[in-house]
Parts: structure tokens; sequence; C-alpha cells
């Protein structure tokens, strides 16, 4: 068996007449893009709840826009991610009084997503930057916890799983808040998503973490990072990924000599019995001069290789201790 | 690619200029890009200095020791092989005489430019490929009409390395370029004429033929015994009469510097406003039972691993083609 539940998180930026820009600049780059994806054999599509607009003008409505997926190989939309990276007076998940609000967004979200094949994770950041937060306490981790738990019930409902994606400068970043977190939240609403690069970046070792949170693991971003914040970029305003004096660039993809242990991970998720979608994502993978395309071929080629042997040895070793 | 024809991939579109594509870490990602779109063997094109390490024969082996040296470099990344090499003998290299610029169309250039062959037969067969891939003549706006001498001189010097070709165990193709003072169908058959069939065959360019003027599916049907290697790929224009001829074609034509100014000429299978009939014209190498190498390239296009995911597409959903 080969795991075919692969998607690609949108993230994708190419060339065009008005200089680089995200493929949603027209539908003639949104369809050579969903073709490329297609051809090197993804099969799920994650993409931003900002998105969703672009692409229902462009497909006729967000259904239209998935049936082209499907047209082209493709199973489903898998998933929906949906933010507050910076924390305003109207949306910040540490300020109770904006719950509302966020709660509100979050039902429009839904609403965009009606008719379609079934949407599986409902993806969030769980807090804004961690300076706009912090101090971090218990009281901030119950607050954030309770309105996750809010939208989780709300998610559920419509049949996708609210599921937290943590940020190495979000205000939940170390592994002791990551636990009082998950300790806050709901199990049967509030899942966990594993960033392979956000995590290591962090100082929290991503293997284990989805040893431990397995049971509620609905998904992963699978990017490398070459560093681990050491000079505590974390909490570098206005933005740590960009601006981070001493890494330029944090985020690369898989097989490129970053520090995340892919094929012990990928082992673990089969040993684990999980059974969902496993996400590639590039995020910024211009920087340096780098393609967008060939980062995503690159890192297919991983799975298709590297991945691919991980996964046999993992069901071999599964099937002697049978 | 899991067909009946043999499909390969063109990395001519990555070395788009002197001082790129030099690092062997990028040119490890170009073959697992090219892997992973379904293709497991590749065409080399032919460089200069020390820069071409993965193009020219001398600084290939320099980089990699020996030819299996080589051929293990390209299965790190699962590309199994090489299908063929592309040498345009009239663009001048350091290694031959020190940029000296020499021509198939002049008499007394041919002892010299058959040595030149001798490097690139070598490294084919050494590497285990199939053709040696040439331009046969420089282009049309540098020298005068050819007349039926003209094509003779050409032909025998291509029947002179084709015999040192086939000595070595490989083809040698010649193939039309739609700037090439061989340009005119006659004159391409002419060409074809005076060659011998046991030891110099065609590659048959898709778009190069398109823009001359030259329909490709029709001149394969007339051709096919002649034709032992294909280069796939689509054109939106064709040229207007005489454009070929305008001085420094390959800027003022190709790169759009004047005339109709057109920017770029050669697009991925599957463009919008192609001129290419491609499901026609794979449809008569499977007729003929084809038995070469179909090279996907897409050179003087875009982004490379764009374009090589959107030709993959193009196989895989147009063409029905497993990967």
């Amino acid at each position: 068996m080969v795991w075919t539940k692969w998607s690609y998180m949108d993230h994708w930026v190419t060339e065009t007449p008005q200089g680089p820009q995200p493929p949603s600049f027209n539908r003639a780059y949104m369809d050579r893009y969903i073709r490329q994806l297609s051809a090197l054999g993804f099969t799920g599509f994650d993409t931003f709840f900002f998105y969703l607009p672009f692409y229902a003008g462009m497909y006729g409505g967000v259904p239209g826009f998935e049936r082209f997926l499907q047209d082209n190989g493709f199973d489903k939309i898998t998933g929906i991610f949906s933010a507050y990276p910076s924390a305003t007076k109207y949306t910040a998940p540490h300020v109770r009084e904006t719950h509302d609000r966020i709660v509100a967004d979050c039902t429009n979200t839904l609403r965009m997503c009606e008719g379609l094949t079934g949407v599986e994770n409902f993806i969030v950041m769980p807090t804004s930057t961690y300076h706009q937060t912090e101090p971090v306490t218990d009281d901030t981790i119950k607050v954030v916890a309770d309105l996750w738990n809010r939208v989780g019930k709300l998610t559920l409902e419509r049949g996708m799983k609210t599921t937290c994606h943590f940020e190495f400068w979000g205000a939940i970043r170390t592994r002791e808040q990551v636990d009082t977190f998950f300790r806050y939240t709901d199990p049967e609403y509030v899942y966990f998503f594993c960033d392979t690069a956000q995590h290591t970046i962090a100082g929290v070792d991503p293997v284990q973490l989805f040893r431990d949170y397995s049971d509620r693991c609905t998904g992963f971003h699978f990017k490398d990072t070459k560093n681990v914040d050491e000079h505590e970029a974390f909490r570098t305003p206005p933005d740590p990924e960009l601006m981070a004096p001493e890494v330029t660039r944090w985020f690369y993809e898989m097989g490129e000599g970053g520090l995340v242990d892919f094929p012990t991970l990928m082992k673990e998720i089969v040993a684990s019995g999980y059974d969902g979608w496993l996400t590639v994502e590039h995020d910024k993978a211009e920087l340096g001069g780098g393609s967008y395309a060939e980062a995503t071929a690159v890192a297919k080629w991983y799975i298709d290789n590297t991945l691919a042997a991980a996964e046999a040895e993992a069901r071999a070793e599964l099937e002697a201790a049978r | 690619m899991k067909d009946t024809l043999r499909w390969a991939y063109a990395l001519n579109q990555w070395n788009v200029r002197l001082d790129v594509f030099v690092r062997h870490e990028d040119q490890q990602r170009a073959l697992k890009t090219v892997s992973a779109c379904g293709f497991d063997t590749i065409e080399l094109a032919s460089g200069t200095g020390r820069w071409d390490n993965i193009s020219r024969p001398e600084v290939i082996l320099l980089n990699h020791g020996s030819h299996q040296g080589f051929l293990d470099f390209l299965r790190r990344a699962k590309v199994q092989g090489v299908s063929s090499m592309f040498w345009d003998p009239q663009a001048p290299t350091e290694e031959e005489e020190g940029y000296a610029f020499r021509s198939t169309a002049n008499p007394a250039d041919a002892d010299a430019i058959v040595e030149w062959s001798k490097p690139f037969v070598d490294f084919v067969a050494g590497v285990g490929a199939d053709q040696l891939v040439v331009r046969p003549v420089g282009s049309a706006w540098m020298s005068p009409p050819l007349d039926a001498d003209g094509v003779k001189v050409i032909g025998d010097v291509w029947n002179r390395i084709g015999e040192r070709a086939a000595a070595a165990g490989i083809g040698l193709a010649l193939h039309y370029d739609c700037l090439g003072a061989v340009h005119t169908e006659a004159e391409l058959t002419a060409l074809l004429e005076v060659t011998d069939p046991a030891t110099v065959g065609f590659a048959l360019d898709t778009a190069e033929l398109t823009v001359g003027g030259i329909d490709p599916v029709a001149f394969y049907r007339e051709h096919a015994p002649r034709v032992t290697h294909v280069h796939l790929k689509d054109t939106r224009y064709a040229d207007a009469g005489e454009e070929y001829r305008m001085p420094g074609a390959e800027s003022t034509m190709l790169k759009g510097g004047a005339g109709r100014r057109i920017e770029r000429w050669f697009y991925e299978l599957g463009t919008d406003g192609g001129l290419v009939d491609v499901p026609g014209f794979v449809a008569a190498l499977r007729e003929r039972n084809f038995g070469g190498w179909v090279v996907v390239e897409s050179d003087h296009g875009g982004n490379p691993a764009e374009l090589a995911m959107l030709n993959s597409w193009y196989l895989q959903h147009e063409l029905g083609i497993e990967k």
C-alpha cells in the first residue's frame, strides 16, 4: 500500500506579466497551477479562507472550483485555513470580547463551504503573535481555549474538525503551553494539526508531539526548517517570519538537509493507524530565488521515494509484529 | 511514463545562461523535478566551458570522473539514463579550436567538424544513449540561400559523422530548426535525400517545423522511416514568411527584437492557441510503431519546473498516459 492521501496547501507564487503573483491572478493561471499539482499526483487541496471568494468568482462558486479540481484527479477540498495572525481590536483570540466576531467570521467561512464534497479540517492558528499577546498565562490560554471550543462545536456541526496549527511566533508555542491548551480544550471539539517546521523552530519535537497527541491529530503540514529559534526571534514585532534579524528564511521543502526527521515521522504515522490527509506546505519558497513549482516537485519526489520507502518499512514492521 | 512510446525530457530549459545550473544540488533538483513528473530519461544539450558541467562531454567527465559516475549522479535522483545529446557545431565553443566559427555549409570546415564530433559520439555511446542530435547547418540569415550543391556539402559532413556514430553504436539525427539555412520542406527533403538512411536519421521537432511552415504530422507520415528522434513541443506562431531571414534572427525574431515583437515562440503542450496537433502527431507515431525517443521540450519557455509539470499533466490527462 502506498499513501495516496497527499494534499497541497495553497501557497504558491508564479510569474505573471505583473510580476510574481499568486495563481489567483486570473483563471488561466489558476488552471495551470491546479494542473501542475495534479501532474505530481496530489489528490487533496487545502486553501485559505480568504481565497474562497476569488475561486468562487473564477469558477462559478466554491463547489465549481472543487469540480475543476475533481476534473483534474483531485478527490476534494480537504482543509480550510483561517487565522488572525495579528491581533486587532476586532479580532484577537486572547481577548474574550472579540470572540463573537471571530465566531461570526468562522460562520461566514463555513457558509462558503456549503455544497462541497466534504472538507475535513477547519485549520486555525489558535492565537495571534506572541508579542501582542504576552504575558501568556494559564488564564490567557484558557480564554483562547474557550474560543476554539466554541468554534469547534460549530464546525463539527458542519462536518469539519477545528484543528489547531501552532506557529513558532504564536502565543502558544512551547511544549508546556501546547499541553496546557489541550488540557483546556474539549477533545471532542478541538484537534491538533502538526506543522513540522513550526514546532521544530519553537524547539518542540514534532515527532514526539505527534506521538503524544496522535489521538487528536487530524493533519500535518510537511515542511522543513534549517533553524531552531535561538535568539527569541518569536518576539520580533511586527512579524518574525520575515523580519527576524538572524534568520531570513525559515521554511524549506523536504529533502533539502533540514532538521525535521520526516522518515521517522512517516513511520510513526503508519504505526499510529492515522489514516487522514498528509499535506505538503511551502511557505515563502521564493525567498532567495526559489521557485514554488520546483519546491513542490522536489517535495513530491521526496514523498514518492524517501517517504514511500519509510512507509513500506513501517508497514513491514507492523506485519512482522502481527 | 508507462507507455509503448519511449518518453524523455530535455534539460535544456534549465540551462538558460552561461552561469546558471552549475551547482550539482541545482541539477539534482531539476532531475528530481523531471522524475516527479514521470520521466526517467533525459536529453542533454551541448555547451562549453567549466560552467557547462552537465552539457559539455569533457566537463561532465571532469565533474563525475567517468560515464558511470555521471549515470550514478543521475540515478541519485531516480533518473535512469540519457536518451540523447544535442550538438550544434555552428555554435562556437572553447573546446573546438578556441571558439572557432565553422559551418557545415563550408567545405573547408568539414574535416574540423568531423573531428569535433568525436567527444560527443564517444560520450553518447559511453552513457548508453541512443542518439546524437545535431543542428545540421547554421542560421539562414548568415549565409546566401542554399543551392543543390550546398545541400550536398552539408549532407557529406553528416554522412561522415553518421559513419562514426554508427561505428560507435549510436544514431545520428539531424534536427530541423526554424532559423536554419535548410528551411523549406523542399530543402529539408533534399538534405534527407543526400544523407545515408542507414546512418543519418531525422530529429523531428514539432514546434520548429510548425514555425518553419511545415506540417509536422504530414511530414512525419511522409518520412516516417527517416525519423529516428522526436522533440515534442508546441508553438503559438508560425513564421510569417521571411522572418527567419532577419539579421540576428536568434534575437530579432525569436526574442521579439524586431518584426512582430514576439518574445516567446515555444510553449508547453496544451497551451492556449497552440498550433501543433499534438494528439494527431502522437497518434501518427503510434500508427507507425515509432521506436525512438520522444523528448518533451520547453526550451525558450518560462519557469522550467512549471513547464515540466504542465507537460506531464498533458501526457497524463490529455494523452491518457499513466505516469
